[in-house]
């Protein structure tokens, strides 16, 4: 055993040392690759058109660097781009907020675009599940600030342009510093309460935002606050409040960690926004433009739907809703959010967005813990008949891995077939003051009626113990209750109960090798 | 996954998580229907949907927004869908 030990242990330390020694190499690469492209030996100081960078000895004169002409020709010789276009982009600076499955694919086009100063704000590291999505990150980057971990792999790309890094995440207090600083900001989060935030920022401060997001195989792309004309001027763009002005509730949301996401299709959102990034920063005024017809943003969403057809969408928005909190003509005294309503904390962003919290609805006797369910499922002895253990995670979940003669029927579906079940109404045979034991007895005639063609619940004897388990804990109990309130307890001669803490606990208590998703 | 809507229909289309109640991407329903009446008979139909979805979603016909805050009013002009509309049931989508 104890050599088992050592070996493990001295295979640790060298994993950690390798993986020191690349992300120094990686830096020293990035390093040596900014230092070759600019003469200037200052790495944060980027270059100005007037400035004498790029300048030889020959005396040049362009407005932009030799080396810039070759890196963004490619781009310099469309049109819609020009000369023009490539020293608005040299003179502009971008906020990019989350630096997760939108804001790499983002950054990693603006930087190589040309954008002369480029802000990334995120308080996370780099995990391994984030991989397949994040494009910046590298596998010998996790545990890194995932905003180092993008700048590194941005400076391989562009060497030539300033970089910014904010190691944290964005909150009231600090987000209007963060954001005067920028001429363009883009919303990258993963969550309500940072878009309000985000949306609130730039109204205030009358910066245009540039708005993704992906779940699934789906997802949203919006500019908004375009032109960012001040408050209350209905020109202005309409801001994320405009269009949803009432949050999800926070029990319908689903992370990408729990709802899963499709590299490609958070991938095509991020890049999309560098697109109408692009697009923001060099658009002409009204009167140079070359059709001579004015270039007037028209505010709009577009929706991309991987599996569906057509995939794209785009759905034409209004302009500023005349009560909006933030970008209405309303009054301070009205309830609109000010400068100082933001800065000062008064703004509850979490509080109006809702918070979840664990479920805690069970009695300690409806409970077991996932070792003492393993104790009992080893001696048999889970109760007095051969128990049944329901696994409610989704049905993908369920097949990826289980634990063995577990039964799927997704929470979802409970909730669904639940629903589906008349409420017990008062009929001749039911007296009106039905308790809840009729209550249920009535419901245990529904199911079992429903039963003989219900597909959905597994046929096991009607009092086998039953046990729910989940991914975290939490739904399990809510099916215990679902069930409960179906009859399915025969009035108390059956236990229904969960595992606490569910397949993570599993994983922590019985099962070291139980895979992760 | 969006048809032509059968005659005297429209279609509804659903998105990001109102299909977790739909169970599918689109549907026909008959027309005309007052927009008002659009969330009742949802919620008939999926029990839930309102309070989890359609409160905080945006609505569209025929790719255009429509304001139920504004539309709905109680002196504005109701809005009908009528037969051969395309309705757009669109939650936000926070992550990414």
């Amino acid at each position: 055993m104890a050599s088992a030990d050592t070996t493990q242990e001295s295979i640790d330390s060298l994993q950690a040392r390798v993986k020191g020694l690349e992300r120094e190499l990686s830096e020293l690469k990035s390093d040596l690759a900014a230092a070759n492209a600019r003469p200037s030996p200052s790495l944060e100081t980027p270059t100005h058109p007037d400035s004498t960078d790029g300048l030889t000895p020959d005396g040049w004169t362009w407005p932009l660097a030799a080396d810039e002409y070759k890196r963004y020709g490619r781009q310099m010789i469309l049109p819609q781009i020009g000369l023009e276009g490539q020293l608005k982009l040299k003179s502009s600076s971008v906020l990019i907020v989350g630096a997760g499955g939108l804001g790499c694919p983002a950054a990693a086009y603006l930087a190589g675009a040309g954008v002369g100063k480029l802000g990334l704000v995120d308080g996370d590291t780099v995990e391994v599940s984030n991989l397949h999505r994040q494009i910046l990150h590298g596998t010998h980057k996790v545990d890194m600030r995932k905003v180092d971990s993008a700048i590194q792999s941005l400076k391989g790309l562009n060497p030539t342009i300033q970089y910014v890094a904010h190691r944290e995440h964005l909150t009231p207090l600090t987000s209007l510093d963060i954001f005067a600083q920028y001429d363009v900001i883009l919303d990258c989060t993963d969550h309500p309460t940072s878009r309000y935030l985000i949306s609130d920022t730039a109204v205030l401060l009358g910066k245009p935002l540039v708005s993704a997001s992906a779940l699934k195989t789906e997802g949203q792309l919006m500019v908004l606050n375009d032109p960012p004309l001040p408050r209350g001027d209905p020109s202005g763009g309409p801001c994320y409040r405009c269009v949803f002005p009432r949050p999800p509730p926070a029990e319908s949301l689903v992370s990408c960690g729990e709802g899963g996401i499709l590299g490609p299709v958070v991938g095509t959102m991020g890049v999309l926004q560098a697109l109408e990034t692009i697009k923001l920063i060099t658009r002409r005024a009204a009167s140079s433009s070359a059709s001579g017809s004015p270039e007037k943003p028209t505010p709009s969403l577009l929706l991309f739907s991987a599996y569906g057809s057509p995939p794209f969408r785009s759905i034409r928005l209004r302009s500023r809703r005349a009560n909006c909190l933030a970008c209405s003509a309303l009054s301070p005294e009205s309830g609109c959010i000010t400068k100082e309503s933001l800065s000062s904390g008064s703004l509850d962003y979490v509080q109006f967005c809702g918070v979840t919290k664990p479920v805690n609805i069970l009695a300690a006797d409806e409970r077991v813990t996932a070792t003492e369910y393993n104790n009992a499922r080893k001696t048999g002895n889970t109760g007095k008949e051969q128990g049944v253990l329901i696994d409610v995670r989704e049905k993908v979940l369920y097949d990826i891995c289980h634990i063995d003669n577990s039964i799927n029927i997704p929470y979802s579906t409970i909730v669904a077939e639940s629903r589906r079940m008349p409420s017990p109404s008062p009929s001749p045979s039911t007296p009106t003051s039905s308790s809840v034991e009729a209550q249920n007895t009535q419901n245990t005639q529904n199911l079992q009626e429903a039963g003989n063609d219900a597909t959905w619940f597994p046929n096991v004897p009607s009092n086998a113990p039953i046990h729910v388990i989940c991914r975290l804990g939490n739904d399990s109990q809510l099916a215990v209750r679902r069930f409960q309130e179906m009859g399915l307890a025969q009035g108390g001669n059956r236990y229904i109960g969960d595992i606490k803490g569910g397949l993570k606990a599993w994983k922590d208590e019985v099962d070291k090798s139980w895979p992760e998703v | 996954m969006s048809s032509r809507p059968p005659p005297g229909h429209f279609t509804l289309l659903y998105f990001a998580s109102a299909t977790a109640f739909s169970k599918k991407a689109s549907e026909h329903f008959e027309s005309p229907l007052p927009l008002t009446k659009l969330f009742e008979l949802l919620e008939s139909k999926y029990p839930g949907i309102k309070e989890n979805v359609l409160h905080s979603c945006a609505v569209t016909i025929n790719l255009d927004y429509v304001d139920l805050d504004l539309d709905q009013g109680a002196d504005a002009e109701p809005v009908m869908i009528k037969e051969g509309d395309e309705v757009a049931i669109i939650p936000p989508v926070s992550s990414g």
